[in-house]
């Protein structure tokens, strides 16, 4: 078949540049080499959208990722449908739980399409690791709203400005009880990479990170000197497992947005509670 | 010779219990029976019945009329009078031997009822209304003219991990309910039992068993009749098997969930019904696309949208065939009996993993729920082959491979595993690039040759030279099968042929099949004729005639034999 040869454009990676999503790249990277995990046993799961690609940047040595800056490793990839990589994490988490299972995805596709995902993933407490892109707006489609956009913000679907209020990851988070809930800002790297880190050694179940991140194109609003004027560090003396302290800190939104690990709460894992699941992985009993 | 027992009364009343209590009892006493299930979508109320058909030979279907009704309220007796044959009897919970009400508007002047105090002595023989089921029991085997003691010895075997106090106060009511029956004890002609396999299984019960043998590791599902049985039953039997049973938040978690599970190495199941599955169709194009060997059961009952939820129909074949935006290989298996649901679902399972693609195990509320005895299924563990390699470094997942079958290795191994919903080069990663684009679609419905290759050949019943063929896929089989027998009885000749895969088509044998016929007549329960739309798409017939049925309750053998007969009477095309 003759077909123009369109590949010749494709670049990688398909991002802006100056998009966020570069250093949450780097992070990601950082972090699992941080956290000693063997790349072999790591699997990335994401939905659709530009943070939904992150997973094919991070994996092949062959690939041109010079633009990246970042050593890439390589990973288990499973980049599935819109809205719906967590159900497919626990898919995979539930098969082989001994992979680490990081979903790197965006609020579109997490808050959104996959809203009722994130709310039962918190539920089951399932052992998987969720890094959510927030950037309060959708960029693969061109501009419009998400769940995360504040009132006033105008796309060319909300021309008069967002009437709905933004979703609140962390404060939902919080009160379903997840079982560590935890917030960063792409623009302050070391403590993306440590937050990274925190999230991928927790082993009580499942780690919520929502990653405050600019669209350089889209979001004229939250530029990346909108969120680094407004970041702040939570204290030291913050204790996660005060849940109406945390919800205090989920809840501030505004002059100052605190970043960090927000709540901790300690709860069975999903897996711990399945009697398949005691002795050897569900894949083990192939072996 | 056969009867039909018809157990009636509100949903929560205990129809069902009466209803498997008498099967079973009268299975193990060595005849054979089939069980249908009819009612209504609610917790509490309406009218329900359940189906028992006992005979010397092997039964494939129900009847529309009863020799016996069991009505546990009075409406259901007033309302299911009219169902009986001629010369059945009602028995009735209450007094006296009062003819039955509809009877006295003249419905079946010849029907008798009995009043026989259930619940009452339940109470005062059992010490709890609960066992009226027990009475009612003991009242059939006396009117059907059988020893009420086989019946305890059944009571002795179904509640013998609940002791023998309860074993006891059960048997008391069977014996008492048999007492009751008075002179009418053995008014029913009823079969003589013989050696049937003692078992009964359902069509659900079937296919989750299986699933458990042939290795599924996950199954989820959102419950939804009349596919919520297997759900139940898998999680009963998880721990024994090794499986893990999740009850999904929806249908679009359920078939996400098991794209991960099949990734990730372990073979994995969902379970649901139309509705359901129109969630889950995205999942279905996603399993297509990154080659999963996905398994989805479908009961179909009738739609559109919630339509009668708890009734049967074969409506979704169609949207099964085409269910999933873009183009991909799939199979879809029709079981047309419960030995078929557990062969099929093996099979489905066997063919997703050789095949790295979506397969359907499509059956309806009638064969979901049916029951019968049948030689006992091998519940032990026989794990398919995955069809799994052991890949190095530089693997690629969707490597060009002939018959579009690429290795397929899982992730924890030494080799990398990408998968990407996008259009993606050999290695997983995505594309836009046209050329291999058109290589990896190429590549995905080169499956289907091997698909049509291995797909299973309609079998034929009947004379081979029958002028009537009745076409059936699915449930339908055994109805049909009837009504052939019914029908040479008499004058005419027809012969059935049954698709227990509808796709892909064995188009060959199904031409051979079909041949030259006078009459081919497609049984279906739909509206439309959506497999003879299949058949005739691929070229398997052309003019032919669809007996269809779409109220909601299954076919009969006797209402297709008359159907067909009344028709080539009346003179048709």
């Amino acid at each position: 078949m003759n077909v123009p040869h369109v590949e010749k454009a494709d670049t990688t990676p398909a991002w802006c540049p100056g998009c966020g999503n570069y250093p949450i790249l780097s992070c990601l990277n950082a972090a699992i080499a941080q956290a000693g995990l063997d790349r072999r046993k790591v699997v990335l799961v994401s939905g659709i959208g530009q943070a939904a690609k992150l997973p094919h940047y991070v994996e092949d040595p062959t690939r041109d990722t010079s633009r990246l800056g970042t050593p890439a490793g390589g990973a288990n990839v499973f980049n599935g449908l819109h809205g719906r990589a967590l159900p497919a994490a626990t898919g995979i988490k539930l098969a082989n739980h001994k992979l680490e299972v990081i979903v790197t995805s965006g609020d579109g596709d997490m808050y959104g399409e996959g809203g009722n995902h994130l709310l039962h993933a918190i539920r089951r407490n399932i052992s998987v690791k969720a890094f959510v892109h927030n950037n309060q707006v959708y960029g693969l489609t061109k501009g419009q709203a998400s769940p995360t956009s504040e009132v006033g913000f105008t796309t060319p679907a909300q021309p008069h400005g967002v009437t709905a209020a933004p979703l609140n990851p962390l404060a939902i988070a919080i009160v379903e009880s997840c079982s560590l809930v935890a917030r960063s800002f792409s623009g302050d790297e070391e403590h993306l990479t440590a937050m990274m880190v925190e999230a991928i050694r927790h082993t009580g179940g499942f780690a919520l990170l929502d990653i405050l991140q600019p669209c350089v194109t889209f979001n004229r609003l939250n530029t990346f000197k909108w969120y680094k004027d407004r970041v702040r560090p939570v204290s030291g003396d913050h204790d996660p497992y005060d849940r109406t302290k945390a919800l205090e800190l989920a809840l501030k939104w505004g002059d100052e947005i605190p970043i960090g690990v927000i709540f901790r709460c300690d709860r069975p894992t999903f897996e711990s509670r399945q009697p398949a699941l005691a002795e050897r992985t569900l894949l083990e009993q192939f072996a | 010779m056969d009867i039909t027992i018809r157990v009636a009364g509100q949903a929560g009343q205990g129809v069902k219990t009466t209803g498997s209590l008498l099967e079973g009892a009268l299975a193990e006493g060595g005849l054979h029976v089939f069980s249908t299930q009819s009612y209504m979508s609610r917790i509490r109320g309406g009218l329900n019945w359940f189906d028992i058909r006992a005979g010397e030979g092997e039964l494939f279907s129900g009847k529309e009329r009863a020799e016996v009704l069991v009505a546990l309220t009075d409406s259901a007796r007033d309302i299911l009078a009219e169902t009986l044959a001629g010369g059945g009897k009602v028995l009735f919970d209450g007094s006296g031997g009062d003819r039955v009400a509809g009877i006295e508007r003249g419905l079946q002047a010849q029907c008798i009822g009995l009043g026989v105090p259930f619940t009452k002595t339940a109470k005062e023989v059992g010490g709890s209304p609960i066992m009226a089921n027990t009475v009612a029991a003991g009242a059939v085997f006396a009117l059907l003219g059988y020893d009420v003691e086989q019946l305890c010895r059944y009571l002795a075997e179904v509640f013998a991990e609940k002791g023998s106090e309860l074993i006891d106060k059960n048997v008391r009511c069977a014996r008492r309910g048999a007492e009751l029956l008075g002179g009418l004890a053995g008014a029913v002609k009823a079969p003589k039992p013989g050696s049937a396999p003692p078992k009964v299984v359902t069509g659900t019960e079937a296919i989750a068993l299986a699933a458990a043998t042939a290795g599924v590791k996950f199954y989820t599902a959102y419950p939804m009749t009349p596919s919520t049985p297997v759900l139940h039953w898998l999680a009963e039997a998880a721990e024994k098997y090794g499986i893990v049973v999740e009850q999904a938040e929806d249908e679009i978690a359920a078939i996400n969930m098991v794209c991960g599970a099949t990734y990730a190495g372990v073979p994995a199941m969902a379970g649901t019904s139309g509705g359901g599955f129109a969630l889950m169709v995205e999942g279905v194009s996603l399993a297509g696309m990154l080659e999963l060997p996905v398994v989805v059961f479908v009961g179909m009952r009738p739609g559109p949208a919630t339509g009668l939820p708890t009734r049967t129909a074969q409506q979704d074949l169609q949207f099964v065939l085409y269910a999933g935006h873009g183009e991909f290989p799939r199979a879809i298996y029709a079981p047309g009996t419960v030995e078929q649901c557990y062969e099929l679902t093996r099979l489905a399972l066997q063919t997703a993993h050789k095949y790295q693609t979506p397969t359907f195990i499509l059956a309806d509320q009638f064969l979901a729920d049916a029951g019968k005895n049948i030689p006992p299924l091998d519940e032990s563990p026989g794990p398919i082959d995955r069809h799994v390699v052991d890949a190095s470094a530089g693997y690629q997942r969707y490597a060009v491979a002939r018959g579009g079958v690429s290795p397929r290795a899982v992730p924890g191994g030494e080799a990398l595993v990408v998968v990407d919903s996008d259009e993606h080069t050999p290695d997983g990663h995505l594309t836009e690039d046209l050329a291999a684009r058109v290589a990896q679609q190429d590549k995905r419905m080169a499956k289907l040759d091997g698909l049509t290759a291995e797909a299973l050949a309609p079998t034929l019943y009947g004379p081979k030279d029958a002028a009537t063929l009745l076409v059936t896929w699915g449930s339908t089989y055994g109805p049909a099968r009837e009504a052939v027998d019914i029908i040479n009885a008499g004058k005419q000749s027809v012969a059935m042929l049954h698709f227990s895969q509808v796709w892909p088509i064995d188009t060959a044998a199904a031409k051979r099949a079909i041949g030259k016929r006078k009459r081919v007549v497609f049984v279906e329960g739909n509206q439309t004729g959506q497999f003879a739309a299949t058949c005739r798409q691929v070229g398997v017939v052309g003019e032919c005639e669809l007996l269809s049925r779409y109220d909601g309750l299954p076919f009969t053998g006797v209402e297709i034999a008359r159907r067909v007969v009344g028709k080539s009477k009346r003179g048709s095309r």
